[in-house]
């Protein structure tokens, strides 16, 4: 009996070793007091209560939408932005397993978690958007395959879809199930091809939606190449993500990361600056082709002309120069700083694209109301929280190598 | 407001010379993108001016190996113990090509898989993995190896990295035996002349006093590149 129980005692449960890191549900709450839990507690605590509010009363009581407005911070940022932000997941598995760069490797599993967690974030903001929510279901038996929207839709669920088989590798490695990961393993290389596939669709899917409305989009924003732009931008998007995203989780997660063999990240991020460097470069000059095609350069000199100029000289040709000089000359922080200034500018284009620059004629402008910029916040929060959570347990920044030979 | 709108014509030649000027200034940003700061790489290939210390490169076979100990082909050493327990370490050639001002190493109660990364070695600012050359639970760390690196000049005495409960012994098995191993490391520098050559052919016949930081010496920046691919960890894990 006492050995039973001392044998107990010396292998602790599942629970603890997996879900509780370890301690006991005491030592585990108290673990949970920090500032940034202070903070995300108290955007959920006003967040959640909303979203279900909106559910409950209708998009009239909670947002500022109308006729004029039907797409507003719900679509302008939790949709257009969360998606292309969560671009890093096809960029590098395709950097990966399809051109073979495997040093990047190390980066595949967080940029695919923050891609899943983007999609998932971007569809409950979706869902929160939608005025009759549960007529989502349709696009399955609905097929208006003329439609850009149908298109969207069906590229959402596929592609998230595939990011969840994606994300089953490393999640199957922490629960030790040798069999199915195996298998899982074996079937990445298509599942790489497959995002690759979707995410084209899919990101300039986004831009195909705004060929529906030429004469509502500024002509400094609009062209009927508006997709091959949103498809170009969402690449860049998604190298600049994977340096942000890596240079904070190598470093939050440093702790994680003791005892691993070590991985020298100022190479890849010199790496992934090369590439932002010649993505944001060829980006800008198609911009100013996109503005002579529209015949748009009498424009520059207004308002809007003000706003699109700091979109691309402070944030696409600027980060670009940045990028160059930080890859050549080694200067990682450089790097680091023009892939944040690339996240904003992106960010930046896509709420110029279905915001700011949207219904430009219209004398009544939308501001989103209070609710529509918390509901936002709560879910990036929830994304975040939930980033650190899988972060922190399953092997997403390191592979476990008791399975790293299964390949 | 009104707005000077472009006529085709101007507009056409505003884009042909766009994309004229996109791809005159896409060549020197790919080259200044793609290119190093000056002295910042050492050129793959090309023959570089050798600093002092590598004219004194010892002849072949002044790495030591002693008898007791296997040698993993990625340059880890393991010894059996009487108490059951394996000591690993980095062997001569591992810790005269590095001269490692760093190390990194499994904490204890950490599982290490012969072959796979298992600890490191490198300076302040780069390290580089190296294989485990067995299985096992990791039961003690030389604390005193990871705080005095020094004590890799004795990198088969004081400078042994961790102690593992392996198993079994069978993996040991699979290791190079010391007469191999000798044979081996034999090759090993017969590759590093091979690197080195035309610049050190000569004088690695001449003999001369080992000396440590082999791979810096030669490779300049590019020195984990070339313990990489003696450590057999050049290639990332798939």
């Amino acid at each position: 009996m006492a050995s039973a129980r001392t044998q107990a005692l010396a292998q602790p449960s599942f629970f603890r070793e997996k879900i509780l890191l370890g301690m006991t549900v005491p030592a585990y709450l108290k673990s949970l007091l920090t500032p940034f839990n202070a903070v995300a507690a108290a955007i959920l605590a006003v967040g959640v209560p909303i979203l279900v509010y909106r559910f409950a009363a209708g998009l009239g009581a909670t947002t500022n939408l109308s006729q004029a407005y039907p797409w507003g911070l719900w679509i302008g940022f939790d949709m257009m932005t969360g998606i292309v932000l969560a671009a890093g997941g096809f960029t590098i598995g395709a950097t990966v397993q399809l051109l073979g760069l495997k040093d990047y490797h190390v980066i595949e599993r967080p940029a695919i978690l923050t891609a899943f967690l983007g999609y998932v974030m971007a569809i409950i903001g979706l869902l929160a958007d939608l005025g009759r929510p549960w007529n989502i279901v349709m696009a399955l038996v609905s097929y208006g395959s003329a439609s850009a929207l149908f298109e969207v839709a069906w590229c959402v669920m596929c592609y998230s879809s595939v990011l969840l088989l994606e994300f089953t590798v490393p999640f199957f490695e922490w629960l030790g199930w040798r069999r199915v990961h195996a298998v899982l393993k074996k079937a990445l290389l298509a599942l790489t091809v497959l995002s690759v596939m979707f995410s084209t669709m899919h990101q300039s899917a986004l831009g195909s939606l705004f060929l529906l409305a030429p004469t509502k989009l500024h002509p400094l924003w609009y062209t009927p190449f508006i997709f091959i732009f949103f498809f170009i931008s969402a690449i860049l998007a998604g190298i600049s993500m994977v340096i942000v995203e890596s240079s904070l989780s190598h470093k939050l997660f440093a702790h994680r990361l003791e005892g691993q063999p070590h991985v020298d990240m100022d190479k890849l991020l010199i790496g992934l600056g090369k590439a932002g460097a010649l993505v944001s470069f060829a980006y800008f000059f198609l911009k100013l082709q996109g503005i002579i095609d529209g015949h748009a350069w009498g424009y520059l000199l207004t308002g809007y002309g003000a706003l699109f100029l700091v979109e691309i000289l402070g944030f696409v040709l600027l980060p670009s120069l940045l990028f160059a000089y930080g890859a050549r000359n080694q200067r990682v922080k450089l790097v680091r700083v023009a892939g944040v200034l690339t996240v904003l500018g992106i960010v930046f284009n896509r709420l110029n694209v279905s915001i700011f620059a949207f219904n430009w004629q219209n004398p009544v402008r939308y501001v989103p109301s209070w609710m529509e910029i918390v509901v936002s916040l709560t879910l990036v929060t929830i994304g975040v929280l939930c980033f650190r959570w899988v972060c922190n347990r399953m092997p997403i920044l390191w592979e476990d190598p008791a399975f790293s030979h299964e390949d | 407001m009104t707005h000077d709108f472009l006529s085709i014509y101007d507009a056409k030649i505003m884009e042909y010379l766009l994309a004229v000027a996109y791809l005159l200034l896409f060549v020197p940003m790919w080259r200044y993108v793609q290119g190093a700061a000056r002295g910042a790489e050492v050129v793959a290939g090309a023959t570089v001016a050798l600093p002092a210390a590598v004219a004194e490169a010892p002849p072949l076979g002044w790495f030591q190996v002693p008898d007791g100990v296997a040698l993993h082909p990625g340059h880890a050493w393991a010894r059996a113990e009487p108490d059951g327990l394996v000591t690993v370490g980095l062997d001569d050639f591992a810790a005269k090509l590095v001269d490692p001002e760093a190390l990194k190493l499994p904490a204890t109660g950490d599982q290490v898989r012969q072959s796979r990364p298992a600890f490191a070695v490198g300076d302040q600012v780069l390290t580089v993995p190296m294989l485990s050359p067995v299985d096992g639970t990791v039961v003690a760390v030389n604390a005193e190896a990871r705080e005095h690196p020094e004590r890799l000049h004795d990198p088969y005495g004081a400078g042994w990295l961790f102690k593992v409960r392996p198993p079994g012994l069978e993996g040991l098995k699979q290791l190079l035996s010391p007469a191999a191993a000798r044979d081996y490391l034999e090759k090993a520098a017969e590759s590093l002349s091979r690197q080195l050559n035309p610049a050190l052919g000569r004088v690695l016949q001449d003999g001369g006093v080992p000396i440590r930081g082999i791979a810096r010496a030669v490779a300049g920046d590019e020195w984990a590149a070339l313990a990489r691919r003696h450590f057999l960890t050049d290639r990332s894990e798939p």
